[in-house]
This record gives structure tokens, C-alpha cells and sequence, in this order.
């Protein structure tokens, strides 16, 4: 039962709301925690028990981590000097970062194992099967929202660690954080106090969340249903027959699949953080109008900015501030001076990032590739900003004038587009092969003659119109005007009047009917 | 303080430091411009940064940021 689902949508919330609003409001979270394993159960069974122990072992390394902290802080009672107190904190902790180190080993190790360990072994096999041994294949069960919910616990931990708040004394309302059912398949990756508080609260149903939810999910029906699944037709049939395409048309499809991915992914969140609204859990945005970027960077702090806001927290700053880093910062800076200082520090901490980015999203080499495309993208941009500054200032060229900002957004769309085209290659050989094959009998008129005949030209139609209006709104917010706040604010029949044609356009132009399957949500299978 | 406001300013001279208090949430400093600002305070003010001070609260604003180095000067 995904979200985007009738079942999920027209039964299963509206069941869970009208249980949730009659129970007493001490009891709702449970209400929520039940919900949620019960749709979790709906799409993988067992593995429920996966998400079960890896809500109680949290619990337990959060708990003994405390304890450890509580000790601490009773033992140093005792100590009559600062120094004998500094002593003794310095030995709490070092058991305080085994229990961090065991539960991180333990949940990052399953994670690799559920995603990775096949590929590896495969990859080992090429090597060993020239001296005669194999490493076995596993048949692996793909755990629902693992790379999700297992994120969401290493945070959790660090942060408990990192003494930023106690852990949970309640292991059922930990549980909720970490299955809350709107975001096991998707995300956005939570921090522990951005949806505590409120999933614990109990808080009875709004006219005003329900409202704001109502519109956020079927706006996000609208991007999905009457683009994004349009277009994956088109973009399977050319990534999937990509040796018959070449040029204009492999632009195209890059174009089409980055457009369907961004539709089909924050329509995906839009209904996540609607559902969440409605019961006045508010879940972190997960988008920021990310094709108003104007460098790669900029990009990814407005793209899944869930993932990019957890590998900043507790990756790329712990390694900065490491001591080995800090270290190699302080000789680099006598040695080569601040800049070279500065881009070996950014290379260190950026790297790890970048390769965990990549495999995270799933186990081959494409995604590898993609973290280090990035991570090269990035790493330039921070080594040649002194030199775009000294371009600037000798052609006298104003870096906030439009003409230079649409370049920019331009440039970053080219990056998001390539990168896009080696994510959703069949592999990284066809990745290349696609890449390469642009830059022959590349002719823009041929796309009108050849046109692949998967999509009508009225689907093309419901896609151009539909993606112009979602650009217009975005366009509008990255202007200060708030179009959702302003539907919500307006007179009852306006509102009803809009919501009517949302919900219109979607039961008219959205993607139903022979020859479309239900299409499923791309990012619940990472 | 003020030393604290000049490292800020080699950094990026165009930020009104003394009244901005979102310059992390609003991305005004980016995370390429923490490295540069780490390595200089702990350089200036003789003190170690940890991971556990990696908060966007210690570094919002120069007020919070000056007050974390002199916590971290204390201890």
C-alpha cells in the first residue's frame, strides 16, 4: 500500500484519522505507531521485525549511552579538583563512544549487507574466481525504507552522543519516530526533535491542518499523476532502447527523466508532509525550487535536502573538525598557505560524503559514478572561486545582474541533467555510451520526426502545461509569493473552487487508463 | 569580539555580521566557508572545535559563535 495509492489515500489515512481523533489523547501516539507498522507490514511482511529491532537496539545504545553520561556525572561528585573531574569525564567517554561505535557498526552494517553485499561479492568473484574461490550470493529481502529509517537512528545516536538531548525513555515512541507511516518509503530523513514533539502531542484534527493537507496531497497527486507518470513512459522506452537513440533524443530523454524524477519525488514528499499536517505533524521540506539553482552546490541544498542536511551533520562536519583533518589543516596551512589548506580540507570531508551519497543510493557503479561526478563538480567549484572572482572584477562583470544569474542556472541545469542521465542508465557502460552518442547527428528537428509513438501528443500536452504551472508556482514562491499560504487564506469558495480543480485536472489529465501501469515511487526503492 | 567579526569579514565582506542571526539557516555561510572559519578561531582564540559544536545555534550569528569560543575558552 504506497502512498500515492487509492487504498492508502481514500481508506487507510481517513480509517486512521477517525481512529486517531476518538481515542483518549495520551493514547494517540500509539494509534500512530500501530498505523505505521501495520502499512509497513502491507509492502514487506515480516521484515516488520527488522524495523522492530532496529527501533528497540536505538533505544538500548540511546539508554546506555545516558547511563554512561548519568555515571559520569556521579563519579565526578566525588573529585575535589577540575582536573580530577576532566580525568574522569575523558574515561566515561571513551565509553560513551563504544556504545556510539557499536550501534553505528551494527545498523550501517546491516544496511550494507541488505544493499550491498551481493554486488560486492559479484565484484570479488571476478578476482577470486581467477585463483578458484567464490564468495556465496545471498538472497537478500529488501527491507521497505531501510536507508531511510536506518539514517534516521545513526542521527539519533550521534546526536544522543553528542549530549544535544536525552535519549527516549519511552521505546514505543522511539519506534514512532523512526516508522512514522508517512515517511518509512520515502523520507524526508528526520531528526529526532523535528517531529518528536508533535507525533508525541496527541493534538486533536484541525480544520486548519486538515486544510493544508488536503492541499498538499493533492498537489503533489497533480505532479505525479499528470507528469511525472506521463513521462516515464517516454523515459523508459528511450533508456531502455538507448542504442537506437542518439543526439537531440538522448538530451531529451535526460531532460525528461530529471523533470520526471523532481515531479515524482517532491509530489511523493508533498503528500508525505500533507499526511504528517493532518494530524499536526509538521515533516521537514524536502525541496527548495532546486532548478532555481545557480551552482551545483546551491543545487543540493535544494534538492533532497533531507539526505544532503544528514550527511553535512554527521559526516562532512565530524571529519572537518576530526583531529586528523584538523591536523593536516594546520600543516597545510604553513606549508602551502590558507587556499591549499582550504581545498585539501574541502577534498577530505567532501569525498567520503560524495562516495556515501552515491552508494547510498544503491548498489553498482553508475551511483558510485554519481557521487564522484559531484564530488569533482563541487570540489572545482570551491578551488576556482578565487579565480571566478578575479574574471568578475577584470571584465567588470556584476555577479547579481540577471544576465549572469540566468548563465548560472543554466550552467547548474547541464550539471543536473548529465548527472541525472548517468543515475538512471541502465548501467554505467550505457551511461557513457548515451553520454557520448549526444555529441553525434545531434538535430533538434528530428525529435518532431522521429518521436517515439509510447506517448500521444496529448500527453504531451498535460505534461508541458502541467510542469509550466508547477514552474510557475515555484517561480512565484523563489519570489516571496507564498501561492499555497494565499489558496489556504482565501475565501472558503475560492479554496473549495481551486481544490475542485486540482482534484479535476488529476481525475482528467492524470495517467490512467490502457496502456498505463500504476507507476511506483522511484525513491522507495533506494 | 572584534577579532571575531574581522576573520568573519575576510571570509565574506558583504554580510552585516553584527545584525545577521540566520547565517547558517539561511545559508549566508556555507559549509566550505565553516572549514575556513574553524581553522581560524581555533588558531586565533586557542581552541578546539568538536564535532559536538557543529550546531547551526553556535554559528548563526557572531554573538553565538562568540559565545561558544569563550564557553570553549573556559573550559
Amino acid at each position: 500500500m504506497a502512498i500515492h495509492t487509492n487504498l492508502y489515500l481514500l481508506v487507510f489515512l481517513p480509517a486512521v484519522l477517525i481512529i486517531y481523533q476518538l481515542v483518549p489523547r495520551k493514547a494517540r501516539w500509539g494509534v500512530l505507531l500501530a498505523a505505521s507498522y501495520a502499512l509497513y507490514i502491507s509492502f514487506s511482511k515480516y521484515l516488520v521485525l527488522l524495523l522492530m529491532a532496529t527501533a528497540a537496539f536505538t533505544y538500548a545504545i540511546g539508554r546506555w549511552m545516558d547511563k554512561i553520561g548519568n555515571d559520569c556525572e556521579e563519579k565526578q561528585k566525588e573529585c575535589t579538583d577540575r582536573k580530577q573531574k576532566s580525568e574522569v569525564k575523558k574515561a566515561f567517554q571513551k565509553k560513551r563512544v563504544t556504545a556510539l561505535r557499536v550501534g553505528v557498526l551494527v545498523l550501517l552494517g546491516i544496511l550494507f549487507y541488505v544493499n550491498y553485499y551481493n554486488f560486492v561479492a559479484q565484484n570479488c568473484n571476478i578476482f577470486l574466481g581467477k585463483i578458484g574461490a567464490q564468495l556465496p550470493m545471498a538472497k537478500v529481502m529488501f527491507p521497505m525504507g531501510i536507508s531511510f529509517y536506518t539514517l534516521e537512528a545513526v542521527g539519533y545516536m550521534a546526536d544522543v552522543y553528542w549530549e544535544r538531548y536525552p535519549a527516549e525513555k519511552n521505546l514505543g515512541k522511539l519506534a514512532l519516530f523512526l516508522s512514522f507511516f508517512p515517511q518509512i518509503m520515502e523520507g524526508p530523513i528526520a531528526r529526532y526533535p523535528d517531529t518528536s514533539d508533535a507525533l508525541f502531542a496527541g493534538e486533536p484534527l484541525r480544520m486548519e491542518n486538515l486544510n493544508e493537507g488536503f492541499l498538499r496531497i493533492i498537489w503533489g497527486l497533480f505532479k505525479k499523476m499528470v507528469v511525472s507518470d506521463r513521462l516515464t513512459l517516454l523515459t523508459n522506452h528511450i533508456f531502455d532502447n538507448y542504442k537506437e537513440y542518439h543526439g537531440s533524443f538522448i538530451v531529451l530523454a535526460a531532460i525528461a527523466y530529471t523533470v520526471q524524477l523532481y515531479l515524482e519525488f517532491s509530489g511523493s514528499i508533498d503528500i508525505v508532509i500533507g499526511s504528517g499536517k493532518f494530524f499536526g505533524v509538521t515533516i521537514p521540506e524536502n525541496f527548495n525550487q532546486p532548478f532555481s539553482a545557480q551552482s551545483a552546490a546551491e543545487f543540493w541544498r535544494r534538492w533532497h535536502m533531507s539526505l544532503g542536511n544528514w550527511f553535512k551533520n554527521y559526516v562532512f562536519y565530524p571529519i572537518t573538525v576530526s583531529p586528523m583533518v584538523k591536523n593536516w589543516n594546520k600543516m597545510a596551512r604553513k606549508k602551502y598557505g590558507k587556499y591549499w589548506a582550504m581545498v585539501g580540507t574541502s577534498a577530505m570531508a567532501l569525498f567520503p560524503v560524495w562516495v556515501a551519497t552515491g552508494v547510498w543510493h544503491g548498489a553498482g557503479w553508475k551511483y558510485l559514478f554519481y557521487g564522484m561526478y559531484y564530488f569533482v563538480i563541487l570540489l572545482l567549484g570551491v578551488a576556482l572561486e578565487p579565480l571566478k572572482e578575479k574574471r568578475n572584477k577584470m571584465l567588470g562583470i556584476d555577479p547579481n545582474a540577471w544576465w549572469f544569474k540566468t548563465l548560472r542556472i543554466l550552467k547548474t541545469w547541464v550539471i543536473i541533467f548529465t548527472g541525472e542521465l548517468f543515475f538512471n542508465a541502465k548501467n554505467l557502460t550505457a551511461g557513457f555510451h548515451m553520454f557520448f552518442s549526444i555529441f553525434g547527428n545531434f538535430h533538434i528537428s528530428s525529435i518532431w520526426k522521429y518521436f517515439p509513438d509510447v506517448i500521444t501528443a496529448g500527453d504531451v500536452w498535460a505534461i508541458c502545461v502541467g510542469s509550466v504551472i508547477v514552474w510557475i508556482v515555484g517561480f512565484l514562491k523563489e519570489n516571496g509569493v507564498d501561492v499555497r499560504g494565499r489558496i489556504l487564506g482565501a475565501r472558503t469558495r475560492y479554496k473549495w473552487g481551486i481544490y475542485y480543480l486540482i482534484i479535476f485536472a488529476i481525475l482528467t489529465f492524470g495517467a490512467y487508463g490502457t496502456g498505463y501501469q500504476p507507476v511506483d515511487l522511484i525513491y522507495a526503492g533506494f | 569580539m572584534e577579532e571575531l567579526l574581522e576573520i568573519l569579514r575576510d571570509i565574506d565582506d558583504s554580510v552585516d555580521y553584527e545584525k545577521e542571526t540566520a547565517l547558517i539557516d539561511d545559508h549566508i555561510l556555507d559549509s566550505f566557508g565553516i572549514i575556513t572559519l574553524i581553522s581560524e578561531i581555533e588558531e586565533h582564540f586557542d581552541i578546539e572545535v568538536d564535532a559536538a559544536e557543529m550546531t547551526p545555534e553556535n554559528f548563526n550569528s557572531a554573538q553565538a559563535m562568540w559565545k561558544m569560543i569563550q564557553r570553549l575558552q573556559e573550559n
